[in-house]
């Protein structure tokens, strides 16, 4: 069966991470546009979650998908990197990498890793917390110094794992032509910029700024 | 002419199933106009001399076109001249008091043979899966028959230009043969006689690579730098896309 035979080859592996990772850069976006009425304040973000909230049926729907889908990247993820470590199973006693600017490549399985880690503190903290007060949640969660640097961490690591992800799921794709060469590194750096920025900005607009 | 004394660290292994290690030799006045295999004959004269085994390592043509030679030099495969092999990669690189490390290409698939060599006829069985084009044979068909524009010809010869040492198997941290195995998939799907087989070859050779037991590319970059050739992992992009479109319309 050509499907079964797709999903187990090495290429159909990378497209699997490349469309998932394509649909979670898609509700980065979705997420990220929710969260922006904060800078406006605490008040629309109530509303926005209130108004979100008032459609269970797209809320249940929405988060559904979105878990199977971070499921299957993860798990593909993992199933990759562990068959990778098998095909080079003896080391080099000198080791050099001839390529420069690597670090994003190299980390994904740990920064991958990490963000699910954050997601899981994330999601227990904000979505089983009471949604009828997300704003007072969200702001009480902020005061915490610690809290608000993890945060932080994450967004930079998110940042990092999507510089080298969006890059790669273009090459896995097969948009990898001198044309576009430009505007794919303007992309591989304006988008986890804009998502460490806006994302980023969150935390420090409740412990030093207007966020209340 | 100049000359430089070095010492030489090299992966000694009898064969396949002997576990291998690293052997200490010192060179003195090796003239810097030496292709760095010449150095490694004068190694295994001076080892002849001795009584000792000498250091087994792949070799043909010398010229950098038949993909023969090969190892991992200080930790970088081919050595450190971008776009050399081995056998064209000189002295004059290193200096006096110098220490080489030299170790062969390593990966799950390139199983050990002796010394610096290693069995890369995963490769062969990659190309045997559709690594060509059926052609009946006939008289010699004329050059421009079949018209191919120039950027197009230019892409192909620049896959073409893979002569499958092995480099990007060696050097990639997954044991990935992409670059290999995009370069001859990307090269046949751009000309006109590679048509009639396409989908049929982009499905085989990738099936064959996989059951070799390669990695899977995660986009590091090492293989494109330090390929002698300098193939381009565009090679890849071309053929993620052409095994995607082989899989889902044929
Ligand atoms: C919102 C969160 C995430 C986003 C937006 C994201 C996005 C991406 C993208 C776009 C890729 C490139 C796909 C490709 O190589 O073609 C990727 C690769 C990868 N992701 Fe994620 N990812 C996220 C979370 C995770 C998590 C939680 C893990 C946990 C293990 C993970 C593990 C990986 C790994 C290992 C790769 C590399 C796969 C490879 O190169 O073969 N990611 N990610
Ligand atoms: S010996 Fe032929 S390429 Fe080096």
């Amino acid at each position: 069966m050509w499907p079964i035979i797709f999903l187990k080859s090495s290429i159909g592996k990378k497209w699997v991470m490349a469309c998932t990772g394509l649909c979670l850069i898609f509700f980065l976006f979705s997420h990220a546009a929710g969260n922006a009425t904060l800078f406006y304040s605490t008040s629309l973000f109530q509303s926005y979650a209130d108004q979100l909230h008032s459609h269970p049926l797209i809320v249940s729907l929405f988060s559904k998908g979105l878990f199977a889908v971070f499921a299957i990247h993860i798990i593909t993820g993992i199933l990759l990197f562990l068959q990778n470590r098998k095909a080079r199973p003896q080391k080099y006693k000198v080791h050099k990498r001839a390529f420069k600017n690597s670090i994003a490549s190299r980390t994904m399985i740990y920064s991958g890793l990490f963000i699910l880690l954050f997601a899981v503190i994330h999601t227990a903290a904000v979505s089983f917390g009471d949604h009828g007060v997300i704003a007072h949640t969200v702001s009480t969660m902020f005061s915490s110094f610690v809290l608000s640097m993890f945060y932080i961490v994450a967004f930079v690591v998110l940042a990092l794992h999507i510089s080298h992800g969006l890059w790669s799921m273009l090459q896995t794709f097969g948009v990898n032509h001198p044309r576009y060469t430009w505007i794919i590194h303007k992309i591989t750096y304006a988008v986890p910029l804009f998502f460490l920025l806006l994302f980023g900005a969150i935390p420090f607009l409740f412990l030093f700024g207007s966020g209340n | 002419m100049s000359e430089i004394d070095i010492s030489l660290e090299i992966w000694r292994q009898k064969d396949s199933l002997a576990s291998g290690v690293f052997e200490t030799y010192s060179l003195q006045r090796i003239s810097t106009d030496m292709s760095f295999l010449e150095m490694l004959d004068v190694l295994n004269e001076q080892l002849t001399r001795e009584g000792k085994d000498p250091v087994a390592f792949d070799h043909d043509c010398r010229e950098g076109i038949c993909g023969m030679c090969g190892a991992v030099v200080n930790g970088i495969a081919h050595g450190p001249e971008p776009e050399t092999t081995l056998c064209q990669l000189h002295m004059r690189h290193f200096k006096s008091g110098d220490t080489i490390v030299i170790e062969p290409f390593r990966s799950r698939v390139f199983l050990p043979i002796k010394d610096l060599m290693v069995d890369r006829s995963g490769f062969d069985r990659i190309i045997q899966a559709g690594g060509y084009v059926s052609v009946n044979t006939g008289g010699t068909p004329d050059a421009n028959a079949i018209p191919v524009p120039s950027t197009t010809a230019e892409l192909a010869m620049d896959a073409a230009a893979c002569i499958g040492c092995g480099a990007c198997v060696a050097s990639c941290p997954n044991g990935a043969a992409m670059l290999f195995t995009g370069a001859k998939i990307a090269q046949l799907s751009l000309l006109p006689q590679g048509q009639q087989e396409r989908k049929e070859r982009a499905l085989s050779m990738v099936a064959a690579m996989d059951n070799e037991g390669f990695g899977n590319c995660t986009n590091e970059r090492e293989c494109e730098t330090v390929c002698p050739k300098g193939i381009s992992i565009r090679n890849i992009a071309r053929m993620n896309s052409e095994y995607f479109k082989a899989s889902f319309f044929s």
